[in-house]
């Protein structure tokens, strides 16, 4: 037997994943344990929890592969604030203090923490593990793979080529020139939280017109042969680390948005600030299409990988899939940092002569949900618990009465996208549902669409293209064929983005239920979790989630909770 | 009134001493329950007896609601003051149960509530008398949770420590407990000063090496 731990931390988003006998046994995401959004800390947890789901101890581990270098990083923090000497005063400090004070010590920590010796823990390069995620959970057995996100060890964007031989890099750029950054910088300008609010720009992108694409020439320049360079002078990385941004790029767009006002896109000021937001997507776009054709050129490969960060840029996807002369496009449901977890367990297993992991079919690598002390909790909490024999038939039975309806069962997504097994549940063609998801639970800003699932098989009749390597992860958008049948989860551009579901899981026979009843089969499908708070994973998550929500129902495995009359 | 009561009575006037501050306040007001909201819910998770993990989801969750009641408040007079409103609450989390054990985590939860309760009826009456019934019901509101978390979390301690006596050790425990703990927080704040201290220096002190770098290693950009 061979297993491997995989682990990601300390920037964004930890993860643990576990890899046996070259098999993905289970993925979990720190912060779905720890309650904390975004958790970056040493995710004591999620190891825990992968490694009972594998039933391994351990000391049964053949190895520990942490998803980067430290030192490499902390080489790279000590060079650049060395180059932007005296400019990076205030920030050397902190940034020395963070790696000084963890970051360079984690092979310790691991070992500490599972009490293995210290060589069992193992590093691999930042960009291996992104592009190791995505090739080898993808359909394919050959293929470019490109991986785009804020930064690495040095690394920003990295082009591979993957096949039987293993994973090669051909050619990367380096810090500090990042289309992650880029991007991260216009985010906070435009008042979004970095590293959380980046699908936020994406979805007030489509509400804008590419008005300012003088202004993202200055700051993002591409080459004929898909290598760019940002304009640096825009850019603060050591005086405003949390922003990014710097004086330069204020004087150049404008006064940065406030976080804390409310949208109104019905005014001027605001729907300057959604062309900015198209803007600096479209200047995204053309910049990942053009980084798509120079790998394409370079492999001469059919299929792309994407990974990283920025590859969970759905519209971005799309676009790279139509231009970029690749005829399939795959991104890893867990394409930003957490997902480098995965893809260091399946080096760290494959350098062990492990075989390469069977296709990734589904998320659900989580933790599972029970719904045994359910019903003792509900009691106490003043709710009504009731056992059904038939979930998929009480789902689809809200539906029909246009509830919105809240379900936990079997085990949690791997990746930030809810695909039916931590979701919250509306029908498509209700547009009053959505106003009523947003009021009671999501409070979310009025550009932000929700998303459709649908059977794989009636993908085509809803959605330009139908189904492809991308929909099951919900990681790309598609036109949506009758934007005024599906009202709740049509975005203002008249694109989705569309999960595609097997019949067999559970989601699946939801959509069969209804599509039995002769209702629209297609549901609205958004993540389980309030505004701020990580996704719910566990029956106590869900249960809280239920008394402070104003979802209609709940569903925790096979027990239906309602409120008292 | 407890020595603490008559402290946050004397305290008030500069506390509260402007929209600012009591905004300021407020939010701190809001970080310190949704962070206790989320330790009792890894509390739930953790409790071998179901009733007392719904207890503990129940106490999670009104700690939720005042979170984001101090937070909507702190927002409102933010905005009164022409400062940004505050975003939802993100607190920091020391996850106490997994390491203090249940009896003294109920122990310190207790400790907790109590303070709170003998500052939010000082803080109640304080609003009552200056004019802004807003803050005043919101802290009102609260303190009918927090007495009734006092008591349920003294009770609960009783029963599983065995006794009276059982119990108010692993209160003594628990004040011994945030004691150190103070001492180590003003410990670590002092030293990162002096790391900070430190650290700039070293930055002015490894200056030639910045020109060094600058002349052999000049930064490159473009395909690698």
């Amino acid at each position: 037997m061979t297993a491997v731990l995989g682990v990601s931390a300390h920037y964004h988003d930890a993860a643990a994943a576990l890899v046996v006998d070259g098999r993905i046994v289970a993925a979990q995401h720190e912060e779905r344990l720890s309650r904390i959004k975004n958790d970056a800390s040493l995710p004591r947890r999620a190891i825990g929890a992968v490694l009972r789901l594998g039933g391994i101890d351990a000391a049964a581990l053949d190895a520990v592969v942490f998803y980067e270098n430290p030192y490499a990083k902390l080489e790279r923090v000590l060079v650049g604030a060395l180059r932007a000497f005296p400019g990076a005063l205030g920030q050397f400090p902190r940034a020395l203090g963070s790696q000084l004070g963890g970051k360079v010590w984690v092979v310790d920590a691991l070992a500490d923490l599972l009490d293995i010796p210290r060589a069992k823990v193992e590093l691999v390069r930042h960009h291996q593990s992104h592009a190791a995620s995505a090739f080898y959970c993808s359909p394919f057995g050959r293929a470019a793979v490109m991986v785009v996100d804020a930064v690495g060890e040095d690394a920003c964007t990295s082009i591979w080529h993957a096949g039987e031989q293993g994973l090669r890099e051909l050619t990367r750029i380096d810090y500090p020139h990042s289309l992650g950054l880029f991007y991260a910088a216009l985010t906070a300008y435009l008042g979004f939280e970095v590293n959380d609010g980046e699908y936020k720009v994406m979805g007030l992108a489509a509400y804008g017109a590419p008005t300012r694409r003088d202004a993202m020439a200055k700051l993002l320049r591409v080459a004929p042969d898909g290598s760019y360079e940002l304009g640096l002078d825009y850019f603060d990385r050591f005086t405003r680390t949390e922003l990014g941004y710097g004086k330069r790029l204020v004087d150049l767009l404008g006064a940065a948005r406030s976080p804390y006002e409310r949208w109104d896109l019905t005014g001027a000021r605001d729907r300057a600030y959604a062309d900015i937001a198209r803007s600096a997507q479209d200047a995204l776009e053309e910049a990942l299409v053009a980084i798509a054709r120079e790998a394409r050129k370079r492999t001469d490969e059919d299929a792309l990988c994407l990974a990283g960060g920025v590859a969970l840029n759905a519209v971005a996807n799309r676009r790279i899939a139509r231009e970029a002369g690749f005829t399939r496009v795959f991104v890893q449901p867990a394409a930003g940092d957490a997902g480098g977890a995965l893809g260091a367990a399946i080096l760290g297993a494959m350098a062990r002569g492990a075989a390469r992991p069977a296709l990734l079919m589904g998320a659900d690598l989580g933790v599972t949900v029970a719904g045994a002390p359910v019903a003792t909790y509900a009691r106490a909490l003043g709710l009504v618990a009731s056992h059904l024999e038939d979930v998929p038939s009480a789902v689809a039975d809200a539906l029909e009465a246009r509830e919105v309806i809240a379900w936990a069962h079997g085990r949690c997504e791997w990746g930030p996208r809810a695909l039916g097994f931590r979701s919250i549940l509306a029908r498509a063609d209700d547009a009053e549902v959505r106003e009523r998801l947003n009021r009671a639970v999501k409070k979310r800003e009025p550009f932000r669409p929700f998303a459709p699932a649908v059977l794989e098989t009636d993908a085509a009749t809803w959605f330009a293209g139908g189904a492809n390597a991308m929909t099951p992860f919900m990681t790309t958008v598609a036109d949506v064929l009758r934007p005024e049948a599906l009202p709740a989860v049509t975005h203002v551009d008249g694109t989705a983005r569309v999960q595609t579901v097997q019949p067999e899981s559970g989601l699946g026979q939801v959509l069969s239920a209804v599509k039995q009843r002769g209702a629209t089969p297609v549901v609205l499908n958004t993540s389980l979790n309030g505004p701020g708070e990580p996704m719910v994973a566990t029956a106590t998550d869900a249960l809280s989630f239920f008394v402070r929500h104003g979802v209609d129902k709940m569903i925790i495995d096979d027990v239906m909770l309602t409120r008292p009359e | 009134m407890s020595l603490r009561g008559a402290l946050a009575r004397l305290t008030s006037l500069v506390v509260w001493r402007s929209l600012k501050h009591t905004a300021a306040k407020l939010h701190g007001f809001a970080l310190a329950e949704q962070g206790s909201a989320i330790d009792l819910s890894m509390a739930a998770q953790l409790a071998a007896d179901p009733e007392r993990a719904a207890s503990y989801l129940q106490h999670a969750m009104d700690e939720s609601r005042h979170a984001m009641m101090f937070q909507r408040r702190a927002g409102e007079l933010a905005v009164k003051r022409g400062m940004p409103s505050y975003g939802a609450p993100r607190a920091d989390v020391d996850h106490l149960y997994g390491m203090l054990g249940e009896i003294d985590f109920l122990a310190f939860v207790h400790r907790g509530e109590r303070r709170a309760r003998t500052q939010f009826e000082v803080y109640a009456r304080y609003f009552e008398t200056h004019d802004d019934a807003k803050t005043a019901s919101v802290f009102a509101r609260v303190l009918e949770d927090e007495r009734r978390h006092e008591q349920y979390t003294y009770e609960v301690l009783v029963r599983l420590s065995g006794s009276e006596a059982a119990a108010r050790r692993a209160l003594r425990r628990s004040a011994r407990w945030e004691l150190r703990r103070t001492w180590l927080r003003h410990g670590r704040a002092l030293s990162s000063r002096v790391f900070t201290l430190g650290m700039w220096l070293l930055y002015l002190v490894i200056a030639p090496f910045a020109l060094i770098m600058r002349a052999r290693a000049p930064r490159a950009s473009g395909w690698r």
